[in-house]
């Protein structure tokens, strides 16, 4: 809502700055969101008088002028022809700056001196086009004078975000009312005086309103003789400050009118409406109906439209229709101010995107005690204005306007749930500078009426919340509740999640947030199998854009996506992670089930290429470190690897799936290429996924600890030959599978191929730390039970000790 | 004899203070007093001495070999003093060049500040709650006041979803879900990710609230302002002035925007605060009684509040970042930074 400082002087007299004024409002909940103060910095922009004009020497459309600015003579350069000598004009002089940061300097135009700038309407913010430069009616005007002073026009625009439940506010008027309630002032509301004459607006038109339902209240006037003709300039000038074109004296009155009143007014040229009758109903299922806007609309039977005994003319509360708009020869009137249902006006706009200042008011409730004043104020203006004469008295149809209850009010209440103490007089008050109606019960309780503009105010909380606005925010003191002692602490979920983030941060990864949302061909980019579920991905009704459109169903994709946005930045060495929520489909429930999972992606070098360090590629156990280091902490226990029955997106002979039992838990591998190449990444990308929901079943929350023992320990090493395929984890659960208790720590400390090892065949060194709880073991006792290993590794696994 | 023994033990200090070095020090004890050293040597004549001179000598034996290594223990230590003294002076590293150590990675600014406000309310008693993204119209919208087909539906733009539902538009459904699990006294913090169907340079698509519900007997707005003035002095420092002004929310009444004095420019005015001092952080104010209608609770005997407020918001303020989409870039050099 655009108000202007004058504007609002018209209704009540306060003493505030536009600055204190913006304060005030904003205080009040009718936020000031941009101040712009017409003329502020145009003092130097002066009237002056065009004393002689001649034509430049040296430039044909150019001319030269002697401008007098009441002090002196100045030279001063035009280009602009329509003025004379003697002509009243507005100069821009040396120093001025002019919106758009345009500054005016001595200069020299094609060998002529210029001190100064003759301004159009245009150059000084005052329109949008103009044809030459401001030419001043008469010489009434002090030469010298500023322009904005001069014209009147110095003036603060306010620009006010309202909240929706603000319909009252949606008005010069209503704003002035707020700003009365608040000092304590009377508002000037306009006294609208309507010259009649004989014949009964009954005799000239006719109102049936049919659906009452949506249609509270449907006042007219008939409005004869008029002369449609522009708006004289001051109407011009206050539309065109708050934003708002002229179209006509009669059309711009009723935007006036609903600016200063709050009240939509739609003006129907009468003699194109059938049989001067308005039937107010709903519009038949695909009735057709051209809006002022030049578009066909094809209307439901929830619209409610406005007919004449024929057809639509207007589309109730929202656009009225080309076939009955007012032309330059319409002379008779017939003047509309109607009440109608916020819902469903909110409902056809909606459906047929069709916004409007009218409909923006009748969404949010419009004033329906004030709908004939409204209707009155217009009619005044457009005989004021416009010529002619209204027929005696207004058409009120349905004018049955029931009181709404009173609400009792309990000042007690009030005051012991905003912590203040106001005395019960001092509430009274309040509520009558809000035009409320007050009555006193006996049990110290209150009736309050609201005033019919108040559509917001319905209960006592309405009130309360009334008391803690006009008396002032600020004025309540900050305290601290006093309140029972909880034992509430975060769930073991809301641990192990700031737990696992803190882990892999550790471990030297960014974590990344990507939204939800993503493209719907991502499931296919991963090479997921036609069965997987997760190509079962929620869609979006109205995605903003189509890359947006499913929710999804796994954190890869967008992992990727920002591993090949990075590496375009030349982020080559990368260690990513996301922990964040994927959203599957549950069958037969309404309610998507939305697990949290973790991924992390590591590509590029290890550390960097760094002085003190070998310059390393990651590679897969980088990855599966993460992810061991992460299930330690979180005392995951049993996991084993499987290699078999990965998903496609990994490389077959890089990657397992993370298994607790015959549960998988998560995976971990190098991207397959072809994947990769879907992600337009080039250089290889070691992935993890863990499924956190099952983490934190699994995670143990209590650990045994046992204490290390006081004898001194032995290591012996075996050296195997074995065959390639021959996974370590065969050759440690063979260890294990001795079960001697003196085996503290089994280590695998080499792998190696190559030279001196037969192909298809590999070296695998271990490291056996043995140590009793009870004793020193003998070289004797080591030596036994390093055989016992030794013999099961070779009589159980296809191995040959080196 | 005890010509011999003097001479040995004139010529072994002359070596030992000519020796310099360790090495030479330990050559000198070997020669003269190891198994087949000098003075060893000397020590087995003894034998053929007399019965009276034994003793007498042997004794000069013993406090020559004393002597001996006396001076070679002082030279030694002195020795290895000056080794030390040596190494000292030469070893030189250049301090300056990167240590060894792997790089720890970082936490996104959106999950460090929910970090944070809920480390600050959990200092004042409040647990954290979560709820689906996922929702019902009856918990995003209807259970909060905002009947079908009202205005205030518009300022949350809405995805809708299949099945009737919708992506939630701000995390005010976890206080109904809350509720309607718990009786009061109440008092939780609920982070999480909310959607609006927008989408420019201040709005993101998708973005992370935190909200907050306090429910007991006698709670006022005072307490509410209270509160937020704790949480705000501990977020952005211990005097940033806080400002409640009248607004609307369905679910709350009496509403207010809560302000804080511009952190940027402390309140002078400045681009960011748009020249006003202020900045709009947070939204709050009483439950409204409609909202306690629909979990079942008796407004006439309790009263509570709420709040919510946008983490992207304070995570611009307090790390200086200008542009919203840097937070969902997740370019590791904007990262790294945290």
């Amino acid at each position: 809502m655009n108000v202007t400082y004058n504007w609002l002087k018209e209704f009540v007299d306060f003493d505030l700055s536009p600055d204190q004024l913006a304060d005030l409002l904003t205080m009040l909940g009718l936020e000031v969101e941009a101040m712009e103060k017409l003329g502020e910095g145009l003092d130097d922009v002066v009237v002056a008088r065009v004393e002689e004009k001649r034509q430049h020497p040296n430039a044909d459309k150019l001319s030269l002028c002697r401008v007098n600015n009441g002090k002196e003579i100045l030279d001063v350069v035009c280009g602009a022809q329509n003025f004379k000598e003697g002509d009243t004009v507005v100069l821009a002089q040396i120093g001025a700056t002019l919106p758009g940061d345009f500054k005016i300097k001595k200069s020299k135009i094609r060998g002529e001196e210029s001190s100064g700038m003759l301004c159009s309407e245009k150059e000084l913010g005052l329109a949008d086009e103009s044809a030459g430069i401001m030419v001043l009616p008469g010489n009434t005007h002090t030469l010298g004078t500023p322009v904005f002073t001069a014209l009147g026009l110095k003036d603060t625009l306010f620009e006010i975000g309202l909240t929706p439940n603000r319909a009252d506010c949606l008005s010069v008027v209503g704003i002035a009312r707020e700003i009365a309630a608040k000092l304590g002032l009377q508002v000037r509301y306009p006294q609208p005086v309507v010259a009649e004459n004989s014949d009964t607006v009954q005799s000239r038109i006719n109102v049936v309103v049919e659906d009452p339902d949506l249609c509270p209240r449907y006042a007219a006037r008939y409005i004869s003789g008029c002369t449609i003709a522009p708006s004289p300039d001051w109407l011009v000038k206050k539309l065109a400050a708050i934003g708002i074109r002229s179209i006509n004296n009669v059309v711009d009155i009723t935007n006036f009118v609903m600016m200063e009143l709050g009240q939509p007014l739609h003006a129907f040229d009468c003699d194109r409406l059938a049989e001067k009758r308005i039937v107010v109903r709903r519009a038949g299922e695909g009735e057709l109906f051209t809006t002022l806007d030049s578009q066909q609309r094809i209307l439901t039977s929830a619209d409610l439209v406005i007919c004449d005994a024929a057809r639509p003319v207007a589309l109730a509360g929202i656009m009225g229709g080309q076939n009955s708009e007012i032309e330059d020869s319409t002379v008779s009137i017939l003047l509309e101010s109607a009440c109608f249902k916020p819902a469903a006006v909110r409902k056809t706009s909606k459906r047929l995107g069709l916004h409007t200042e009218s409909s923006h008011r009748f969404e949010r409730g419009i004033d329906i005690g004030g709908v004939v004043r409204a209707l009155d104020r217009a009619a005044a203006l457009i005989i004021e204005l416009a010529g002619g004469v209204s027929a005696r008295g207004v058409l009120d149809a349905c004018s049955a306007v029931s009181e709404p209850p009173a609400i009792r009010f309990r000042p007690e209440k009030a005051n012991s749930l905003i912590g203040i103490d106001l005395p019960r007089e001092e509430i009274i008050q309040i509520l009558k500078r809000l035009e409320c109606q007050v009555t006193e019960i006996q049990d110290g309780s209150l009736d309050v009426a609201p005033p019919s503009y108040r559509v917001d105010i319905e209960r006592e909380i309405d009130l309360v919340e009334e008391i803690a606005r006009l008396n002032g925010f600020d004025k309540i003191p900050a305290t601290l509740p006093i309140a029972r002692i909880a034992s509430d602490r975060p769930s073991r979920h809301q641990q192990l999640e700031k737990i696992v983030r803190n882990i892999l941060v550790d471990h030297g990864m960014n974590e990344i947030i990507n939204f939800s949302f993503t493209d719907p061909g991502a499931a296919g980019k991963l090479m997921l199998a036609a069965d997987d579920p997760r190509h079962a991905a929620i869609k979006l009704c109205n995605p903003l854009v189509d890359e947006q459109s499913v929710m999804r169903t796994s954190l890869l994709p967008g992992l990727l996506e920002t591993v090949a946005r990075n590496i375009n930045f030349r982020s080559l060495d990368l260690k990513l992670f996301e922990m964040r929520r994927v959203y599957l489909p549950v069958d037969g429930e309404n309610m998507p089930h939305e697990p949290l999972y973790i991924v992390g992606a590591l590509c590029g070098s290890r550390d960097g290429d760094v002085w003190n360090r070998p310059n390393e590629l990651i590679d897969f156990y980088d990855a599966k470190g993460v992810v061991e280091s992460l299930l330690g902490i979180l005392a995951v226990g049993g996991v084993t690897w499987l290699s078999e029955g990965v998903d496609a997106y990994y490389h077959p002979g890089k990657s397992c799936r993370v298994m607790v039992g015959r549960e998988q838990i998560g995976s971990v591998g190098e991207l397959h290429p072809t994947v990769q190449e879907n992600f337009g990444i080039e250089k290889p990308v070691f992935c993890f996924e863990l499924d956190f929901e099952k983490l934190v079943k699994l995670s143990r929350s209590k650990r045994t600890i046992t204490a290390p023992s006081r004898f001194p320990d032995s290591t012996r090493d075996i050296a195997l030959l074995a065959a390639d395929d021959l996974q370590s984890e065969a050759v440690l659960a063979c260890v294990r599978s001795v079960k001697a208790k003196e085996i503290e720590h089994i280590q695998i400390f080499d792998v190696y191929k190559g030279k001196g090892i037969p192909e298809g065949y590999k070296s695998i060194a271990i490291r056996i730390r043995y140590r009793s709880y009870e004793r020193t073991l003998n070289d004797e006792e080591i030596s036994a039970l390093h055989k016992k290993v030794t013999d099961s590794l070779i009589n159980k696994l296809d191995v040959s000790l080196r | 004899m005890r010509e011999q023994l003097e001479q040995l033990k004139n010529e072994a200090l002359l070596s030992v203070n000519a020796a310099g070095q360790i090495e030479q020090l330990q050559e000198i004890r070997v020669r003269l007093l190891g198994r087949k050293g000098e003075l060893t040597a000397l020590m087995k004549g003894l034998g053929a001495l007399s019965a009276e001179e034994r003793p007498v000598v042997g004794q000069l034996v013993n406090s020559v070999r004393d002597e001996i290594e006396s001076a070679l223990e002082s030279a030694s230590a002195m020795a290895r003093e000056r080794a030390k003294t040596e190494r000292l002076q030469s070893e030189r590293i250049d301090v300056t060049l990167p240590g060894r150590c792997t790089s720890t990675g970082t936490k996104h600014p959106v999950s460090l500040v929910i970090e944070e406000v809920c480390d600050i309310f959990a200092g004042l008693g409040f647990s954290v709650a979560e709820g689906p993204e996922i929702e019902h119209d009856w918990y995003n919208f209807e259970a909060l006041n905002f009947p079908p087909e009202h205005p205030a539906r518009d300022m949350q733009d809405t995805f809708f979803v299949e099945n009737n539902l919708l992506l939630r538009t701000h995390t005010s459904p976890v206080q109904i879900r809350t509720m309607l699990k718990q009786k009061p006294p109440l008092r939780i913090i609920a982070p999480g990710t909310v959607y609006r169907c927008d989408s420019d340079a201040t709005h993101s698509p998708m973005f992370h609230q935190i909200e907050g519900l306090m429910v007991d007997t006698g709670i006022t707005f005072g307490d509410l302002k209270g509160i937020l003035t704790v949480f705000t002095n501990q977020l952005f420092g211990q005097k940033t002035g806080v400002r409640l002004r009248p607004s609307f929310f369905p679910f709350t009444e009496p509403s207010a925007e809560v302000d804080i004095a511009c952190v940027i420019c402390g309140g002078q005015g400045c681009r960011v605060c748009k020249n006003s001092g202020w900045l709009e952080i947070l939204g709050a104010g009483m439950v409204d009684p409609e909202v306690y209608r629909h979990v079942n609770y008796d407004a006439e005997n309790i009263s509570g509040f709420a709040f919510g407020m946008g983490i992207e918001r304070i995570a611009m303020l307090k790390y200086g970042i200008s542009d919203m989409r840097l937070l969902f870039e997740n370019d590791v050099r904007f990262l790294r930074q945290f």
